[in-house]
């Protein structure tokens, strides 16, 4: 037998600048967990959320200067065959949506700190392991039990949603997928008042999460056998290239890692943990999880469109197509008869999922760019939407019900306002960021779509109008309503939170009036490294 | 292309994993469904080796089979062998919705997969390129250059998953304890103070051919007493009933009477 | 096409009364003096109007003049361009007439007791952020912004409708609201198609860059569909005037003629703008359709006007029927029926406002809207009862007083392109007749009504709210040339545009 040599071991070319983010990030969580360890109880909360958002701006930071180190890093370039291995494509649309997540994650954490003069977050429960309503669970609160963990926890998740978009094949695509999705499980379980409803909401995500990651790996394992390779350049190429025997596996595949992406962002018919899970959670994760993991996902979304099965795209559109399209009308009907708050909110995200799918259909760089624009206007605008909700009380409890809001226009006329303003947002009225990231998708849709993509945009329009009805009852509510009852109070946001809210409705503003420098930036951020 | 021995050992351990995979759904005892799931994994692990994947096949079994496994029985032990959940469906029309759209979607599958014809010189030559990299630097270091080289992100991103899982297991599991644990001596003074079962509480039953935790002591008038077992096993209606032992009692009684009588 | 101004009017006649409104909703004080405040922003943006409108040079070459222009988002085409022609300058100045009107006619709508003076200075507010959007929508010359701003004035006029006005306000605010937004929303698919039918580029939303494309038949007359459709909704035409009444009767009137004199007008203007001068063929291709609806709409509006109970509703459906020759006169395409359809409008807001406004005098005396609660108030208030003739005749326009110059512009330059819809909109006049003598004879003769004390007459604030209105009336009906000598050479120039040989039927002596 002829003695082959042994292949010598290449290390992998790592640019450290480029991924510096990732690691403040994952650092910074890390750092969290041995402040869970060490750090005494007074002093934690304190830390941890000076540790958040101090690495989150760092990392912010990091991206700024990443950008002059764009291009795929991590792995080598196999001499024998010349294919790139590279775990990370390091672009612009990768770094748009890290700056985007991190500035995002900021505000969310800010939200999620808020005390209301308690001892910890007064969202999250004092002792996440207590059966509720047990005496041990009262016994905790008493005792001044916080449950700091959801801090480093955050920091995983925000980690996993920046790698989310940044990964160059689907194995990573799946690590991310998880890292991303177990804290978020985790933090949807630890309300403090509601705890059954918040245990059942965790216990659903998880468990439909598993199912879609299980969907995704499979997907996976048939897109390798019939590319021979999990990396997005290959399979690209492997579709010219390989024989048409195969065929069957691509469409599996590309169909089944489909319906992993889709579940994150809650496109219809994988949508069903999307009202049962944001009611659930604690309103700032809600807040979080909308913007952030629907961020991420399109992200990721957008690579595999683009990148990883762009050239299989006849074989994969029309089902896309459907899919957007059913998201568009469910999410617009189904939001018509809801009547608490987050549910409602929670069908309007999937309503808006569907718009920006609509964009994602559009295989252009205007369809990326209108994608990248969509996912920051709306971020920052349901971050604020839900920390508002975070605000109004009754008996101590959350009061989402709407009928509990009716006339807080005149009682508390600056939280209905800017409620009433975020409303008008997602309802695309113009002079707000929704009308500018509606207009944006849609004419990237009519733009590159032909007559499919016309069509998709009237279907979007008539459903941006039933939901404009979901929106203005919402504020009829508010302002031509008589209160129900005096018992209804709207508690006072430390500084935090008052920031992280204004902040929102004022991007929310400035997008809608000004928005040409984020529009240019998405522009030039929408090539992808191959 | 695939050899005889192969074909053979993958149509009988193929239907055997399938026929492991639904056990573990559809088995009524938790510790059954556990060991279709190892038997799953076994043959998992068996195919693995079949391929020429040595170390996946070994790590498969110690790892999945091996530790997982043993994790769900250690979990199974602890929640309890006879629990079981309840099956009554809320929601109507779900059995027969979910079975349609499954074998809606398992036809879809089986008709897209089974299409696929594979070229058999392509499938080879993976196949041989395995072979020789396990002949040049032996499948356990092939499989460390991977790791450590192209896939090390993937690697080092994994420790992430770990921390997390760890991290939540602590706070959704693990309870602080806020008041200090009583002591024996703060139990008994406790005990006296409020002059409740000062002798402490009744041990189980003893009987002649019984006496685990789970049989009641008897209270002179012979009623069991309520005290002499766990509260855990009366919650769970586990505690056994103490009329079969005391038939040998009643016998012996019944004799001894007899035997005076005569 | 667009002649730049070095003073930027237009600008500034929106921003101060933005600023105005700033001012009132946020400073403290009485809101007496909000009141006063607002009113003295309105009259300064109305004095600015006057001087701008000097600037203007009616028969210059350019379409549009006093115009600005300036990028804004440059990667959707859009840019921030604004001017006016002939027509806009005239309703522009209409708006910024009506507007102080109006707050004096709103002067005691909001009562004081309830929430103090924050409801009165959000109203006040309200109505001068309204005033902005309103000069901006006439004032667009880019198609994006106008969008923009007709769906921004609709906020305004929501809350104004829902926080303010009757019992049933919710509903009618949100029927407006749906309504309208529906229709805007098809405007949206319309407008982002033609931006991608035109040159496209950074200033690719310019009206100028859009005229004169030459589309394929099929997608002009889909893109008219889908203006068409916003603009019917808007004006509104029959079937889709079903909003109106309802938002007519709930509102206060201060509201109820902004909405109608002004708002409303923006249907037409933009049938005009956009949808005469950006896509003639289709509407040459859709004339016969509309001028049927248009048909209907008169009669329609004016038949259900005559058993009207309830005033303001009346008033909605007399609008109905105006606005029906409008269109007509604005789809028989021809110069005569174009100009009398331009001076319509700027009569009709006036027309409709004073109906509006000094009905709402006798409605607020009585307490009552409905017609069978009054009778014989000509002996009570004889000072209103006289200007509410004179409203009411110019309502059914009777010659002297301005209305009378555009209808019988409209019928006359209607007559030669379809002279059935012309004969049919005749019978109208009757009926217009009808509706407003029979409600004058109702409300006001007869015999002097029982249990009525301590009513008065207009006071000196009442008779400031009428005087600018008949003054009007009087003065355009007897002299109409300075605004027709605005209007003919803008139509002349929108009529150029569409490609049939206008039918220069009778060029009626205007003088």
């Amino acid at each position: 037998m002829t003695a082959v040599a042994p292949a010598a071991f290449q290390q992998a070319n790592i640019d450290y600048l480029a991924v510096l983010p990732l690691l403040i990030v994952f650092g910074a969580a890390l750092v969290g967990v041995l402040v869970e360890a060490f750090v005494p109880r007074e002093r934690r909360h304190t830390i941890q959320l000076t540790i958040s958002v101090a690495s989150l701006v760092l990392a912010f930071v990091a991206i700024l200067f990443a950008t002059k180190h764009q291009g795929l890093t991590f792995g080598y370039t196999d001499g024998a065959t010349s294919r790139r291995l590279f775990a990370l494509a390091i672009d612009g649309p990768a770094l748009f949506m890290q700056g985007a997540l991190v500035l995002m994650g900021v505000l969310g954490i800010l939200i999620m700190a808020e005390r209301f003069g308690g001892v910890g977050s007064d969202a999250f429960t004092a002792s996440g392991a207590s059966t509720p309503g047990s005496p041990i669970e009262a016994a905790s609160a008493r005792a001044g039990l916080i449950t700091s963990e959801v801090f480093p926890l955050t920091l995983f998740a925000i980690g996993g949603m920046m790698l989310f978009p940044t990964v160059n094949d689907l194995i990573g695509m799946f690590i991310a997928l998880e890292v991303l999705s177990l804290p978020l499980y985790i933090l949807s379980g630890l309300a403090r008042r509601r705890r059954l409803l918040s245990q059942e909401a965790s216990l659903k995500y998880f468990l439909l999460g598993a199912f879609s990651s299980a969907f995704f790996l499979f997907g996976t394992a048939l897109l390798y056998g019939y590319a021979g390779s999990v990396y997005f350049g290959d399979l690209s190429k492997a579709v010219s290239d390989t024989s048409l025997g195969l065929n069957g596996l691509l469409v599996a595949g590309a169909f089944l890692v489909f319906v992993g992406l889709l579940f994150k962002v809650g496109a219809v018919p994988f949508h069903a943990w999307t009202p049962d899970v944001y009611q659930g959670a604690p309103t700032p994760v809600t807040g979080f999880m909308a913007a952030c993991t629907k961020a991420a996902a399109f992200g990721a979304i957008l690579r595999l469109a683009y990148v990883g099965l762009d050239t299989a795209s006849w074989q994969w559109q029309n089902a896309v197509i459907i899919v957007a399209v059913l998201t568009m009308i469910v999410g617009a009907v189904l939001s018509v008869t809801q009547t608490d708050m987050k549910r409602l909110l929670a069908y309007s995200s999937i309503a808006h999922a569907g718009f920006v799918l609509v964009g994602v259909l559009a295989f252009d760089q205007r369809g990326v760019s209108s994608v990248l624009f969509y996912v920051v206007a709306y971020g920052f605008s349901i971050i604020a939407a839900f920390g508002l909700v975070t605000l109004v009380r009754q008996d101590g409890g959350e009061a989402t019900h709407l009928s509990q809001w009716a006339g807080l226009g005149k009682s508390h006329p600056v939280i209905a306002g800017t409620m009433a303003f975020l409303m008008l947002a997602f309802a695309g009225i113009p002079l707000t960021s929704g009308f500018v990231a509606k207009f944006a998708v849609f004419a990237a849709a009519i733009g590159t779509g032909g007559a499919t993509g016309t069509v998709l945009v009237v279907i979007g329009a008539v459903c941006s109008a039933i939901t404009v009805f979901v929106y203005a009852r919402v504020i009829v509510l508010m302002f031509f309503s008589e209160p129900a009852d005096d018992t209804v109070e709207v508690l006072v946001p430390s500084v935090g939170t008052t920031f992280a809210i204004a902040i929102g409705t004022l991007i929310t503003f400035a997008l809608g009036v000004v928005p040409s420098s984020l529009l240019d930036l998405a522009d030039r951020a929408s090539q992808f490294v191959r | 292309m695939t050899s005889t021995a192969e074909a053979v050992a993958f149509w009988i351990l193929g239907p055997l994993a399938v026929l492991g995979a639904l056990g573990l759904i559809f088995a009524r005892k938790a510790v059954h469904a556990a060991l279709g799931m190892a038997l799953t994994m076994v043959t998992l692990g068996v195919f693995y080796l079949i391929e020429k994947a040595d170390f996946l096949g070994v790590i498969q079994i110690f790892v999945y089979t091996g530790a997982v496994m043993m994790i769900f029985l250690f979990v199974i032990m602890l929640v309890g062998v006879d629990s079981s959940d309840s099956l009554l469906e809320t929601i109507k029309g779900q059995r027969w919705w979910s079975f349609i759209f499954v074998i809606g979607l398992a036809g879809l599958l089986i008709f897209t997969l089974g299409q696929v014809t594979f070229d058999a010189k392509t499938v080879q030559a993976g196949m041989d390129r395995l072979v020789a990299n396990n002949n040049a630097t032996g499948n356990v270091t092939g499989i460390a250059e991977k790791i450590f080289g192209q896939y090390v992100w993937a690697f080092e991103v994994t420790s992430a998953l770990l921390i997390t899982a760890a991290l939540g297991a602590m706070v959704l599991a693990h309870r602080e304890r806020i008041v200090p644990k009583r002591t024996q001596a703060e139990w008994a003074a406790r005990r006296v103070k409020e002059n409740q079962d000062v002798a402490g509480l009744p041990a189980p039953g003893v009987y002649a051919r019984h006496n685990a935790v789970d049989t009641p002591a008897l209270l002179p008038d012979g009623r069991p007493a309520a005290k002499s077992v766990s509260r855990v096993l009366v919650a769970r209606d586990q505690v056994a009933r103490t009329d079969g032992y005391r038939d040998v009692e009643r016998y012996i009684e019944r004799e001894i009477e007899e035997g005076r009588q005569k | 096409m667009s002649e730049m101004s070095s003073v930027p009017w237009l600008t500034l006649l929106m921003v101060i009364p933005l600023v105005g409104s700033a001012v009132v909703a946020f400073l403290p004080g009485s809101a007496e003096q909000a009141k006063r405040i607002a009113l003295g922003f309105s009259l300064v943006t109305l004095v600015l109007g006057v001087v701008a409108a000097t600037q203007y040079k009616s028969g210059g070459t350019a379409q549009f003049q006093l115009a600005e222009q300036h990028a804004w988002i440059p990667q959707f085409g859009v840019s921030y361009a604004l001017g006016v022609d002939g027509i806009a300058l005239v309703l522009i100045l209409m708006s910024l007439v009506l507007t102080p009107v109006c707050l004096l006619a709103a002067w005691h709508d909001v009562p004081e007791d309830i929430d103090g003076a924050r409801r009165t200075k959000a109203y006040f507010a309200l109505l001068l952020v309204l005033e902005t959007f309103m000069v901006g929508v006439f004032a667009a010359t880019d198609v994006f912004l106008f969008y923009v701003f007709f769906e921004a004035m609709l906020i305004p006029v929501y809350f104004l409708i829902g926080r303010f006005g009757g019992a049933r306000r919710q509903y009618a605010a949100m029927k407006f609201l749906l309504f309208s937004l529906a229709g805007g929303l098809i405007m949206l698919v319309a407008v982002i198609a033609l931006y991608l039918q035109g040159p496209g580029g950074a200033d690719g939303f310019l009206i100028a860059k859009l005229t004169g494309l030459s589309l394929d038949p099929t997608t002009e007359r889909l893109l008219w569909v889908g203006f068409f459709i916003a603009f019917a909704i808007k004006a509104p035409m029959v079937p889709v005037h079903t909003w109106l009444p309802d938002a007519a009767t709930e509102s206060t009137p201060a509201t109820a003629t902004l909405l109608v004199g002004v708002l409303d007008k923006v249907g037409t203007f933009g049938m005009i703008r956009f949808c005469l001068q950006l896509f003639p063929n289709a509407s040459e291709w859709a004339t016969p359709l509309v001028v049927v609806l248009a048909v209907i709409s008169v009669l329609y509006g004016a038949l259900l006007a005559i058993g009207q109970t309830d005033m303001m509703r009346l008033i909605a459906y007399t609008s109905i029927s105006h606005f029906g020759f409008i269109v007509l006169g604005i789809f028989a395409v021809t110069n005569v029926a174009g100009a009398g359809a331009s001076l319509y409008m700027l009569n009709h807001g006036f027309s409709t406002a004073a109906l509006f406004l000094i009905a709402a005098m006798f409605i607020r005396r009585r307490g009552s809207k409905r017609i069978p609660d009054f009778g014989g108030w000509q002996r009570v208030t004889p000072g209103i009862a006289g200007a509410f003739l004179i409203a009411g005749l110019s309502t059914l326009a009777l010659p002297g007083l301005s209305s009378f110059v555009s209808e019988f512009l409209v019928l006359v330059g209607t007559f030669g392109a379809h002279p059935v819809a012309a004969v049919l909109s005749c019978t109208a006049i009757i009926l217009a007749a009808l509706y407003i003598l029979l409600w004058y004879k109702r409300v006001m003769t007869g015999p002097k009504p029982e249990g009525l004390t301590g009513v008065r007459d207009w006071s000196l604030r009442e008779k400031w709210v009428a005087a600018p209105l008949i003054a009007f009336f009087i003065v355009i009906g007897l002299y109409p040339k300075p605004a027709l000598d605005v209007i003919n050479p803008a139509v002349d120039k929108t009529l150029s545009y569409v490609h049939t040989n206008a039918a220069t039927v009778a060029e009626g002596s205007t003088k």
